[in-house]
């Protein structure tokens, strides 16, 4: 009797544990998150803004930039923040971010702040935003699992979209931009995007 | 992913490289009985499906055994990291995809996923010492030592809560093993190290210290996925079943025992993961495995 009982409960479980979780499990599972395995991606080097993708991307073409995102593009400088409940390094980024002036409140209800105000900040929870994973895939190199932190800075001028991008954290570590860097790029985006 | 061509990333070489020699003789002396040619094609068929994303892609089922779904052609999710999200979401969809996982493999097989799919007991059968021949199972203070993993388990999902941060994962050193050490030979300049390299690196160090000279090292004393499936040996369908009456009080069973059970009498152990080896071991047949109701 036990082990039936056991085994029905275990049959339930399973069941409605397919039917509603595996979808995040899924989603869990390809959003490789390296931080957690003690790794971040060295950035190819973006020294500047791409309308196509960058050769060391190994993908063709202009990106297939989200809809929302080019619609706000074309009004404001976007960036794009993605991290994910739990990401050390996303968390970590937040925080110096923060001290430095360039966002403010948290990772899940933050805005761009001080100079940058007129920035349209779209900090994206990989796992609770329905597209988020979708958004991280367009913005990660063909040969790269998508991971968080990504940053992504954008504007769109005479309807051409100027992009930006590097996976892991704002360190100035291995090729990726550290703060300063962020601030200059944030900068550069807001005398090109009226400029030109 | 597609499968990069490049084997030094591939977890199956790695695993022979750090068996050498011995995984072979062990290959040649223990795995020769009827069950255990069956159980060593079993592990390597679970080898291959861990690590099969070229083939099966992404899924987003969960191993019922320890493996990380950062390894480079991971197909499924880790139960461990499933059960750190479970917490920081608060999502009832992820704890009930994982206990029911666990629940159904672990209440047909009990912990029979240790001994015959998972890697990483697969990799210690393979490369750990032999073990000292002991007819009385295992001592008081090893009974005890037993009970860290669970310690292990109950404390992931209040550190994780507190902390905010997938606090097993930053210094899980199976992690480090099949997903940290593979993704940096498969790419050795495209990654830097964060703040958790050097303890993860360093818990892997000691996890292979361990599980060279303690059979079954980490399985017996560490692993948080096994203290999951282990209690349920006492209700699961598969069980070894002790016939009394053809016993001839020989203990070779105790002798066999990779996990140092007190056999034939403790058949029910939370410890056991099902290898068989102790029916191989007994000359009359006074133990088989079999699905029971009772
Ligand atoms: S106890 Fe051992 S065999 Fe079982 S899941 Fe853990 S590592 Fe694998
Ligand atoms: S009791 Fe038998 S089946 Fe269980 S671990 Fe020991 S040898 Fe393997
Ligand atoms: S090996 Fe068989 S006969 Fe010997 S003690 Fe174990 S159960 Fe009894």
């Amino acid at each position: 009797m036990k082990k039936v009982a056991v085994l029905i409960i275990s049959i339930i479980l399973f069941a409605s544990g397919l039917y509603y979780g595996y979808e995040d499990s899924k989603r869990l599972n390809e959003s490789r998150c390296l931080g957690c395995i003690a790794l971040l991606p060295k950035a190819a080097s973006f020294s500047t803004f791409w309308v196509e993708y960058p050769p060391f991307f190994h993908k063709k073409g202009i990106p297939a930039h989200p809809e929302a995102v080019l619609n706000e593009s074309r009004e404001h400088v976007v960036m794009l923040f993605f991290w994910d409940t739990g990401c050390d390094p996303c968390k970590e980024q937040w925080e110096e971010m923060k001290a430095k002036g360039i966002v403010d409140g948290s990772e899940s209800d933050g805005r761009m702040t001080g100079n940058f105000s007129n920035i349209t900040l779209f900090s994206i929870d990989i796992f609770n935003e329905k597209d988020g994973l979708r958004w991280l895939n367009v913005y990660t190199p063909a040969e790269n699992p998508s991971s968080t932190p990504t940053t992504v800075i954008l504007f769109t001028k005479n309807n051409t979209t100027y992009w930006y991008a590097f996976s892991g954290k704002a360190d100035g570590k291995a090729g990726r931009p550290d703060l300063n860097k962020l601030e200059e790029i944030l900068n550069e985006a807001m005398v090109m995007k009226d400029d030109m | 992913m597609i499968c990069s061509g490049n084997c030094a990333s591939c977890p199956v070489p790695l695993l022979f490289l750090a068996g050498g020699k011995r995984a072979k003789s062990r290959i040649k002396k223990e795995y020769t009985k009827p069950i255990q040619k069956k159980r060593l094609a079993s592990q390597f068929i679970f080898l291959f499906i861990t690590n099969a994303a070229f083939i099966f892609g992404v899924t987003g089922l969960i191993y019922p055994y320890f493996y990380c779904w950062e390894a480079p052609q991971a197909t499924m999710s880790c139960p461990i990291g499933i059960m750190e999200h479970a917490v920081l979401e608060t999502s009832i969809a992820l704890a009930l995809i994982l206990t029911g996982t666990i629940f159904i493999v672990s209440s047909i097989f009990g912990r029979a996923a240790c001994g015959w799919a998972c890697p990483i007991g697969f990799l210690q059968d393979l490369i750990g010492k032999d073990k000292k021949k002991n007819k009385k199972g295992m001592s008081e203070r090893d009974r005890k030592a037993r009970y860290i993993k669970y310690a292990i388990l109950a404390a992931i999902p209040p550190v994780v809560y507190i902390t905010g941060t997938m606090a097993y994962t930053n210094i899980c050193p199976i992690g480090g093993l099949t997903a940290t050490i593979p993704i940096l030979l498969l790419s050795p300049g495209g990654y830097t190290p964060t703040a958790f390299f050097i303890p993860k690196i360093t818990l892997v160090a000691l996890t292979i210290f361990l599980i060279v000279f303690v059979r079954r090292g980490w399985c017996k004393y560490l692993c948080p996925v096994g203290a999951m499936m282990g209690p349920f040996n006492k209700v699961s369908l598969l069980q070894i079943k002790f016939d009394e009456s053809k016993c001839l009080k020989c203990y070779n069973c105790a002798i066999a025992c990779p996990m140092d059970i007190n056999m034939p009498y403790d058949n029910k152990s939370a410890e056991c993961i099902r290898c068989g080896l102790c029916i191989d071991a007994c000359p009359t047949d006074a133990l088989k495995f079999g699905f029971t109701w009772q």
